[in-house]
């Protein structure tokens, strides 16, 4: 029982850091630009294709095809920025129909390129890492996941905290507005939000192309869990977003092994709910202005 | 590693290229009309053809129109004393029931087939209401849609899940030290019944389910869990259920990395070389699946009733490179059926070829001589069921092991699946 | 007088249009009707100022509610025997509305704590346990393949004529009478002093509830009201295709839902009616008959949506506005130039 307690552990440390990913990169793009992006899971897709692109067809090798995915999404994030959010600033629910347009396209566009089905992936390595407790173990695979995570993170922390570009990314977060009146330019801080979260979209969906079912419709699922994440952390702060990505991933995991996926679901969006009703701006939120 | 690694990868990107050159030519010109000039008959395809269930659709389309085109080719279907040309015509209805309506509606009325293929399931009872007042045959991939109310609606080819019994049965022949198994399926109209099938097989064979069997849900992405909580019970066989290729793989790995050395046993290995890349030869031998390659020798062999399976994958994989799977030869196979079926009956009304389908109570299925069956599991007789290939992994091929009769294992053993199949409440008068 | 007369004439086009459809169309044409309530009602709900991402699970539990009334299978079958064996089909709907609008009731308690993007995110969530709660329970529910055989509308009598409801074209005209019944009901609903108040909420809430208007009590009256009639909605639906399923009220026909409202408008009445006939037509008729491959179906569906919001950020119903006053000012200026100059 302990054995299954600490491999099912290991495996919500993978969830975890896999959605904590996912979920900041959203939490980006909101904070500093407003919109909705909920295209967020097709720019995740986008990644894991650029894997199947250039390491599983063209052989690349696979850090060589991350970091291609890292820079395409990342690039596409910035073209949408300057095509579709930047001409709908003061309009959520256009930004938010025009995320769906793009949507659309992307999986249109992907299915006609690499078919409808799931693609296929060789592992990168098969090495599984043993913890000295009984057969506990985490296959080195994940591993990487849950490594490239925690740098990626950190490096993102650091750059929030101690660049002039995380101060005016921090400022126009908390208010637009003022941020503008400061000298900040909006335009170049929303680009550089955008790169990086739909960077850190795309690279999570590029870590875990050889894990998960790789096909063109793959973002739904990732999209749905990212919100509830970004809600019950907090919209905005991306303190929130992790911690509630580490919240979310261990009770879903927990329950999906103890009891079914279906009410691990359930379970997942009752806590965010109640988590909501008691605190109405998330866990780490601030009174949400208009 | 990656050296060995798709040859295919150029032909596919190439093949990216001229599909999408494909589809934009096909935006502007409707080819369809080309062929009107002679007789011809046409065949409803009505199958999501795009989002989350599009692989079982979209393969299988085009399956049936390299179908045609050879059936085409070698001078049609004759029919009585007239020789018609076959053309397939498609309508997606994204597997949503109103979209399904909306197709059959026109496949019927505006386009007049003769004939409807479908994948069933969800987008079936909208179908079966407007096909059993215009009086048209259509036909399922999922027998679970069968029900005495359906009457025009048949399941020819894959009577899933009644044959995944050959697997357990000559898995318990062969290895009759394998005394314990688990169980897990996605939780829907294909992992249940097939559930209770396997649980009935185990049960006939002498073989222990340990703990109830673990159903998933199909959003499932991360199947670590499943699998830890499977493993945690020390089975000797693992029984993969019908789960998708997209989750079988998956667990595949994770029961590999997670250290499993036992048996496994699954309806379906899609894509099994691509599974024996992400785990090991070892791991995968011997692993007993329901689905043949299409090049297998044993596929020549004469009772056999699809036309040329060898030349029909090789053309397959030239055109649509990774596409292949279960359902691109279903399809195909259940045309076939139906182009005896229109011969026989020197017709190509429905009806006709409905009563000649079915006359005599035997019918030729992919797999040989079958009979017309089902009335005790689905309330009809409109499924059809004969042998099925027990296939194997050795050395990293499948290869068809043995055709074992699915009536025989159900003349002997019919009250177990029964059992089974109402403890799961999919029979047909639990299907409400 | 014009009004009268583009009624009149409106009204003519929807009875006709069955004679000029053809039969794959005619089925649309019941959809399309069925939608066009769900836009509408959702439109209430979004008069103040509250967007939920739960709408269509909504029409899901009228949609189940009706079709588990209608036939109780889920009772013992004696209890059933003794009650009569479910309700008639036409009050099943009614009562289908009725429990959706108790479920909105429910709901609104805690939903209506959160406010903007909590709000779209948590109406959701709640929608979503609704949804997995029909894929949990395979008693009385279904579970994911959900309730197959639904019963359908009874026959109407009519004199000697008898006119089957399982046909698109009689279908269609009852889905007309009864939807058209509703959207006059939430027409009146916001021209009166409810619905000013609805509209209130949405600009000045704190200046509204300062003057003693309980924001609460009015977004959830209009949260339930716009159940009731997604409920019916839902019923509509479910009694035709005579099957419900939970993947049929997931997130993404709710992304129709919130495509077709934001690209019609929501500033006017018909903006929202606007957004789905115009989109419905051109994907599911024109581009289907133009013969577009599947895929090019949905990619032409994407660009076409970023250009609506990129070209007409305020909606359909924006450009026919901006027609109107553009044929105003010109009416206007003839008049003017008709006019004797009298300097």
């Amino acid at each position: 029982m302990l054995e299954l307690i600490l491999q099912t552990s290991v495996n919500a440390i993978y969830a975890a850091s896999f959605m904590a990913l996912v979920a900041v990169g959203l939490v980006m793009i909101f904070g500093v630009m407003r919109v909705i992006n909920f295209a967020h899971g097709e720019l995740y897709m986008l990644g894991s294709y650029c894997v199947v692109f250039f390491y599983a067809d063209q052989q690349f090798p696979i850090l060589v095809a991350t970091c291609i995915g890292l820079v395409f999404v990342g690039v596409t994030g910035i073209l949408m920025e300057r095509a579709l959010f930047r001409p709908l600033r003061d309009n959520p629910l256009g930004g938010l129909i025009a995320s769906i347009g793009f949507l659309l396209c992307a999986q249109a566009i992907i299915s006609m390129g690499f078919g409808v089905r799931a693609e296929h992936v060789p592992p990168t390595t098969q090495q599984v890492i043993g913890l000295g407790i009984g057969s506990v173990a985490i296959p080195l695979q994940r591993l990487y996941v849950v490594i490239a995570a925690v740098l990626l993170l950190t490096a993102l922390y650091v750059f929030l905290r101690h660049t002039r570009f995380g101060w005016a990314l921090r400022a126009c977060a908390q208010d637009a507005k003022a941020a503008a009146l400061q000298g900040i330019s909006l335009n170049q801080t929303a680009r550089i939000a955008m790169f990086i979260g739909a960077a850190l979209a795309g690279t999570a969906g590029a870590l875990t192309a050889p894990l998960v079912r790789v096909y063109p419709y793959m973002g739904h699922s990732v999209i749905v869990t990212a919100f509830i994440i970004i809600i019950v952390g907090g919209i905005g702060s991306l303190e929130g977003a992790i911690v509630a990505a580490i919240l979310y991933a261990f009770v879903h995991t927990f329950v999906t092994t103890f009891a079914d996926g279906v009410t691990a679901d359930i379970v997942g969006l009752l806590l965010m709910l109640m988590v909501l009703v008691v605190r109405p701006n998330g866990l780490f939120g601030t009174r949400e202005r208009a | 590693m990656a050296g060995r690694f798709y040859k295919k990868g150029l032909s596919r990107r190439s093949f990216m290229g001229t599909t999408a050159a494909g589809m934009a030519l096909a935006a502007t010109a409707a080819p369809r009309s080309s062929l009107a000039a002679d007789d011809t008959v046409k065949i409803g395809f009505l199958a999501p053809l795009t989002g989350e269930v599009a692989a079982w659709g979209a393969p299988g389309l085009f399956g049936c129109e390299i179908w045609a085109e050879r059936v085409n080719a070698a001078g049609g279907i004759k029919a009585g004393n007239k020789t018609y040309k076959v053309e397939i015509v498609s309508y997606d209805n994204e597997y949503a029931p109103d979209k399904a309506r909306a197709g059959a509606q026109k496949l019927i009325n505006e386009d007049e087939v003769k004939f409807i293929m479908m994948l069933g399931g969800d987008t079936m009872p909208p179908v079966v209401q407007v096909a059993n007042r215009a009086e048209m045959l259509v036909s399922t991939l999922l027998p679970s849609d069968l029900t005495p109310d359906t009457p025009y609606l048949i399941a020819p080819c894959e009577v899933h899940p009644i044959y995944n019994v050959t697997g357990v049965d000559w898995l318990a022949a062969n290895k009759p030290e394998l005394k314990t198994a688990v169980i897990c399926a996605q939780d829907d109209a294909l992992g249940r019944p097939s559930v209770a099938t396997y649980l009935a097989a185990f049960e006939a064979a002498g073989i222990e389910v340990l703990d109830d069997p673990l159903f998933f849900d199909i959003t499932t992405t991360d199947f670590a869990p499943v699998m830890t909580a499977l493993l945690a019970k020390n089975p000797d066989i693992l029984c993969l259920d019908t789960c998708y290729s997209d989750y079988v793989h998956p667990l595949a790995e994770q029961a590999y990395l997670q250290g499993y050395k036992g048996q496994i046993i699954s309806c379906t290995a899609d894509f099994y070389d691509q599974m024996i890349e992400k785990t090991s030869k070892e791991f995968m031998e011997g692993l007993i699946f329901q689905f043949p390659d299409f090049d297998d020798p044993a596929l020549n062999q004469p009772q056999i009733n699809f036309n040329d399976p060898n030349g029909f994958f090789t053309e397959y994989n030239k055109r649509w490179p990774g596409e292949w799977g279960a359902v691109s030869w279903e399809y195909a196979s259940i045309m076939d059926l139906w182009k005896a079926g229109a011969e026989k009956a020197a017709s190509v009304e429905p009806m006709d070829v409905l009563v000649a389908m079915k006359s005599g109570g035997t019918g030729k299925h992919a797999f040989g001589e079958a009979r017309w069956w089902g009335k005790e599991l689905f309330g009809i007789d409109n499924a059809l069921v004969g042998d099925w290939p027990v296939v194997v992994i050795e050395d990293g091929k499948a290869v068809i092991k043995e055709y074992r009769s699915i009536p025989a294992w159900w003349d002997k053993h019919k009250d177990l699946m029964i059992k089974h199949f109402e403890a799961m409440g999919e029979m047909y008068y639990q299907r409400a | 007088m014009t009004r009268w007369l583009g009624f009149a004439i409106l009204a003519v086009l929807l009875v006709g249009a069955p004679f000029v459809l053809s039969f794959s169309q005619q089925e649309i044409a019941v959809f399309l009707v069925i939608n066009v309530l769900i836009v509408c009602s959702y439109r209430l709900l979004t008069l103040t100022g509250e967007w939920s991402l739960g709408h269509f699970v909504i029409v899901g539990v009228g949609g189940y509610a009706s079709a588990l009334l209608s036939k109780p299978t889920w009772l013992p079958p004696e209890t059933a025997a003794a009650l009569g064996g479910g309700l008639p089909v036409p009050l099943a709907m009614l009562a289908g509305g009725c429990v959706a609008a108790l479920v909105a009731f429910v709901l609104s308690f805690p939903l209506f704590r959160l406010k903007g993007f909590y709000f779209l995110i948590g109406s959701f969530a709640a929608g979503e346990v609704i949804r997995l709660m029909w894929k949990k329970f395979r008693d009385p529910f279904g579970g994911p393949k959900g309730l197959k055989s639904v019963e359908g509308f009874p026959d109407i009598q009519l004199g000697d004529i008898s006119l089957p409801m399982w046909d698109a074209t009689n279908y269609y005209y009852l889905c007309l009478i009864v939807v058209g019944l509703s959207l006059w009901v939430l027409y009146r609903i916001e021209r009166s002093r409810i619905g000013l108040t609805f509209h209130a909420l949405h600009w000045q809430d704190k200046l509204a509830e300062s003057v003693g208007v309980n924001a609460w009590r009015y977004r959830m009256l209009a949260f339930v009201i716009a159940s009731f009639f997604a409920g019916i909605a839902g019923a509509l639906m479910a009694h035709y295709l005579g099957t419900v399923n939970p993947n049929m009220f997931d997130v993404e026909p709710m992304v129709f839902v919130l495509i077709w409202v934001i690209v019609g408008g929501t500033a006017t009445f018909y903006g929202p009616i606007l957004g789905v006939v115009v989109l419905t037509v051109l994907n599911e008729i024109v581009l289907r008959e133009l013969g577009v491959a599947d895929q090019m179906r949905h990619l032409i569906y994407g660009l076409l949506l970023i250009l609506a919001v990129l070209f007409l950020p305020k909606g359909l119903e924006s450009g026919i506005e901006r027609l109107r006053s553009r044929f105003r000012r010109r009416e206007d200026s003839a008049a003017r130039a008709a006019q004797p100059d009298v300097a």
